[in-house]
C-alpha cells in the first residue's frame, strides 16, 4: 500500500489539458498508462513535461538537445513505466529517468566516454578549499534568482550536473552516484565545489 | 571541541551524514554559535538553489514535440497569418514605389515584367535539368560542401565542434567562394571602352553595360541592357533585359535574358532561357546552341548541333552544322536553311513543323506528334524518381549528421502548421525582394548570392523536413534516434512524391511542402541564434 500511495506524492505540475483524465488522481493515471492507455500517457505528459523539460534544459547545451531527450523521454515513458513499482514517488521516478536519458545524451556527445571522469585529487582537495565559508544568502529577489539559475547553466558540466541532480531532481548523493558512475565521495566533493564555484561567480549576492 | 569543516556542515544538511556523525554534530551545534550559523547559512543556500532551480521560467517545451497533430485555427496563428500577409503586402507595395533602377525593374518580381521574366525564365531554367553552367556551379558548390562537411565531420570525431554557427559559417563560406577575385564594378553605365582592356573577370550591375573594348576573362553582367561590341576572351554570364553581341565572345555565353541577339562571332556554345532568342545572319556559333526559349530565329550559322524547346515558335533560315532537335511549339525551315544531320522535333501537331522545299536537311527527319504518354508506363521515370529519392535521403542523412539538433528541430517546427506556414509564404515571397534590394547595393551583391544559395538551398530541404515530419507523425517512432528519423523521412518522401502526381492537387502540395518547410527553417534559424543560456 506504501508503494501505491507513494505514487500520488510530490510534485504535481499542471500543464492545462481538458481530458477526462484531468481530474484523476496520479495513482489511477497511472494504472491506465501501464494498461497503454494513449490518454493517460498524454496526461502524464501534461502534468511532467515542464518539469522534465526543466531538468533536460539545465543538463543539456541548446534547447533544441533539450526538447529531444524530454520527447525521448516520453516516448520511451510508454515502455518503460511498466518497471515503475512505485517504491519512490512518481515524479522523483520520471526525474530519474529524464537524468538518465539526459546523461546518455552528454554520453553519446562524448562518443560514450564517460559524462565525468574521476580524477586523483577527488575529496582531498576540499578540506583545504574550505576556509572562509560564504554561502549564498538566504532571501534574494526574483532577479537574482534568474541570476543563480544563469549562473548555474554557465557551470561546466562536471560541476552543473551533480548540482542539477540534487538540488533540481533531488536526488540523494548515492543515487547520484549510481547515475554518474562515480563514487559516493566524489560527488560529495563535486557538489561541494559547484557551490564554491557558484558563490565565487556570484560576487553580488545578497547576503 | 573542534569545529567541524564546511564540508561535513554541508552533507548534514543535505541528510547525507552517517547517523551517529549526525547526532555528534547536532550535540556540537548546540554548544557552537559559529558552526550553527554555519549549518543554518548552508541551509538557506540549499533553498536558494532549490528555489531557483524549481522556478522555471516561461520558456517550456514546445507540446508539438510529442502530439505534433494537434493543430489548430488559434487566433494566435491568424493574427500571425494576417500581420504576415499584411507586412508582405506593406513591403510589396513599398517596393514598387520604391525608385529602383531601371535596370533592375526587369528584375523585380512584383511589377508585371520582372514577373513574367522571372517565371519564365526560372521555370524553363530548372525545368529543363538547368544549364551546363548551373550543373557546374552546383557540382563545384556540392564538391567543396561535401569536402568541408566531411572534413568537419572527420574534424567532430576527434574535436566535435560546438558551435552551430560555425559550421553555418564554413557552409556560407563555401557558398560564396565563387565570388572571390572579381573586378566589380556598379553604376549605371558600365563601360569597357574601346581602348580598355580588363585583365581579370569582369562583375557589373549597372543599366547599361557596354563593352567595346577587350575584357580578358569572363564578363558577368546583371543589367537592363549588355552589349558586347568588343572582345570577351571568357564565356559571357548575363542576367538581362536584353543581350546583345556584335563583337566577339571567345567561350561560352550563359545567359537568363529576356532579348538574346547575336550579331557578332561566338566562339563557343549559347546556353540559356530566354524569351527571344535571335542569331542574325552575321551571327556564327562556333559550337552549338541549348536553349530554352520562347522564340526563336536562326539566321546565322552555328556549326554544331542546336537543342531546342520551344514554346511558340522557331525559325530556321541559316546553316546549322549538325542535328536539329527542337521540342514544343512550333517550327519552321525556311528555303534557305540547312541542317548538317538529323532533324527531330516533337510537337503537339503535325501542321505545326513547316519544312519548306528548298531546305536542306543531311540526314533524317524525325518529326513526332507528341501523344501525352503517361510518365509511369516508363521504366526511365522510375529510375529518375528513384535516384532523387536517394539523393534526397543522402542529403537529408548528411544534414543529419552535421546538424542533428538542427534538423531535429526543425523536423518538429513543422508541426506548428499554420504558423510555419505563413512564415514559409512570408519567406518564398519576401527573400527574392531582399535578395534585389541587397544587390542594388554591389557591395552586398555576394550576400545577395550566398542568400540565393541559402534561398534554394532551403527550398530543396524543405521537402527532407516536411518528408520526415510526415514519416514520423505517420510511423509514431517509438524511439527517437536517427534511424528513426531516416526511415521516418524514406517513408514521407515516397507519400509527398507519390502526392505529387496527383494533377493539380500535387502542384497545391507542393507549394505547400516549401512553404511549411521553408518556414520551419526560418523560425528555426530564429530560434537558434536566440541565447541558449537560460532555462
Amino acid at each position: 500500500m506504501d508503494a501505491k500511495r507513494n505514487m500520488a506524492k510530490g510534485p504535481q505540475p499542471r500543464e492545462g489539458g481538458t481530458g477526462q483524465m484531468e481530474g484523476l488522481d496520479l495513482e489511477s493515471v497511472i494504472e491506465s498508462a501501464r494498461g497503454h492507455d494513449a490518454e493517460a500517457l498524454a496526461e502524464i505528459y501534461r502534468r511532467y513535461v515542464r518539469r522534465v523539460f526543466g531538468l533536460c534544459r539545465y543538463m543539456l547545451d541548446s534547447r533544441e538537445n533539450a526538447e529531444d531527450a524530454t520527447s525521448e523521454v516520453f516516448l520511451k515513458l510508454q515502455r518503460s513505466i511498466e518497471s515503475y513499482d512505485g517504491s519512490i514517488p512518481f515524479p522523483r521516478w520520471l526525474l530519474r529517468v529524464a537524468g538518465n536519458q539526459c546523461i546518455d545524451a552528454l554520453r553519446r556527445r562524448r562518443r560514450g566516454r564517460k559524462v565525468i571522469t574521476e580524477v586523483e585529487d577527488g575529496a582531498a582537495v576540499i578540506e583545504a578549499a574550505s576556509s572562509e565559508p560564504s554561502p549564498l544568502g538566504a532571501v534574494i529577489s526574483k532577479e537574482e534568482r534568474a541570476k543563480v539559475r544563469d549562473t548555474i547553466a554557465r557551470l561546466p558540466d562536471n560541476y552543473r550536473v551533480p548540482l542539477v541532480l540534487r538540488y533540481y531532481s533531488e536526488l540523494s548523493y548515492d543515487e547520484i552516484a549510481q547515475q554518474l558512475d562515480l563514487k559516493r565521495n566524489y560527488v560529495a566533493a563535486l557538489i561541494f565545489r559547484a557551490k564554491q564555484e557558484l558563490r565565487r561567480r556570484l560576487p553580488h549576492r545578497s547576503k | 571541541m573542534e569545529c567541524y569543516s564546511e564540508q561535513t556542515c554541508a552533507l548534514a544538511v543535505d541528510g547525507e551524514l552517517a547517523a551517529d556523525e549526525a547526532q555528534r554534530l547536532r550535540d556540537h551545534l548546540a554548544t557552537c554559535q559559529r558552526c550553527r550559523a554555519l549549518v543554518d547559512a548552508l541551509r538557506a543556500e540549499n533553498r536558494v538553489l532549490s528555489e531557483s532551480l524549481n522556478e522555471l521560467p516561461e520558456e517550456k517545451a514546445s507540446p508539438a514535440s510529442f502530439s505534433p497533430l494537434r493543430w489548430s485555427w488559434g487566433w494566435g496563428d491568424l493574427a500571425i497569418l494576417a500581420a504576415v500577409l499584411a507586412l508582405g503586402s506593406i513591403i510589396s507595395g513599398w517596393f514598387n514605389e520604391l525608385s529602383i533602377p531601371a535596370a533592375l525593374e526587369w528584375f523585380n518580381p512584383l511589377s508585371l515584367t520582372g514577373l513574367t521574366n522571372l517565371i519564365l525564365n526560372l521555370s524553363y531554367y530548372f525545368a529543363h535539368g538547368g544549364t551546363a553552367m548551373l550543373t557546374d556551379y552546383a557540382a563545384v558548390v556540392g564538391g567543396l560542401s561535401l569536402l568541408l562537411g566531411g572534413g568537419a565531420l572527420l574534424l567532430g570525431r576527434r574535436a566535435r565542434l560546438r558551435y552551430p554557427h560555425l559550421r553555418l559559417l564554413i557552409v556560407l563560406l563555401t557558398l560564396s567562394l565563387p565570388s572571390f577575385a572579381l573586378d566589380r564594378r556598379h553604376a549605371d553605365f558600365v563601360t569597357v571602352a574601346a581602348n580598355e582592356t580588363v585583365d581579370d573577370t569582369l562583375v557589373a550591375a549597372a543599366s547599361i553595360v557596354r563593352v567595346d573594348g577587350v575584357v580578358n576573362g569572363d564578363l558577368i553582367a546583371i543589367a537592363r541592357t549588355v552589349e558586347v561590341r568588343g572582345t570577351i576572351k571568357g564565356d559571357l554570364i548575363t542576367a538581362a533585359s536584353r543581350t546583345e553581341v556584335s563583337g566577339t565572345v571567345e567561350g561560352n555565353i550563359y545567359t537568363l535574358s529576356h532579348t538574346l541577339e547575336l550579331y557578332g562571332q561566338l566562339g563557343h556554345s549559347i546556353y540559356g532561357a530566354v524569351q527571344s532568342l535571335h542569331v542574325d545572319d552575321r551571327g556564327h556559333v562556333g559550337q552549338g546552341v541549348v536553349m530554352a526559349a520562347g522564340d526563336a530565329n536562326l539566321e546565322g550559322e552555328v556549326k554544331r548541333s542546336v537543342n531546342m524547346v520551344i514554346s511558340e515558335s522557331g525559325d530556321v533560315s541559316g546553316s546549322i552544322g549538325r542535328d536539329l532537335t527542337m521540342t514544343g511549339g512550333s517550327l519552321t525551315l525556311t528555303n534557305t536553311a540547312q541542317v548538317g544531320g538529323n532533324l527531330s522535333a516533337r510537337v503537339r501537331q503535325l501542321k505545326d513543323v513547316h519544312i519548306a522545299d528548298g531546305a536542306t536537311i543531311t540526314g533524317k527527319r524525325d518529326i513526332q506528334v507528341r501523344v501525352r504518354q503517361s510518365h509511369f508506363t516508363r521504366p526511365r521515370f522510375y529510375f529518375h524518381q528513384a535516384v532523387w529519392l536517394a539523393g534526397a535521403m543522402l542529403v537529408g542523412w548528411l544534414g543529419l549528421l552535421l546538424f542533428p539538433g538542427f534538423f531535429q528541430a526543425t523536423t518538429r517546427l513543422v508541426g506548428s502548421g499554420w504558423r510555419s506556414l505563413g512564415l514559409g509564404v512570408g519567406v518564398l515571397a519576401g527573400v527574392p525582394v531582399a535578395m534585389v534590394v541587397i544587390a542594388i547595393t554591389l557591395v552586398g551583391f555576394p550576400v545577395s548570392l550566398m542568400l540565393l544559395a541559402v534561398y534554394l538551398t532551403a527550398i530543396y530541404l524543405a521537402k527532407i523536413w516536411v518528408g520526415a515530419f510526415l514519416g514520423r507523425i505517420l510511423l509514431k517512432p517509438s524511439g527517437a534516434t536517427k534511424g528513426d528519423w531516416l526511415v521516418g523521412l524514406l517513408v514521407g518522401l515516397l507519400i509527398l512524391t507519390i502526392v505529387g502526381f496527383i494533377p493539380y492537387l500535387g502542384g497545391l502540395v507542393h507549394l505547400g511542402v516549401v512553404c511549411l518547410g521553408l518556414g520551419a527553417f526560418a523560425g528555426q534559424l530564429y530560434r537558434a541564434s536566440r541565447p541558449a543560456v537560460t532555462v
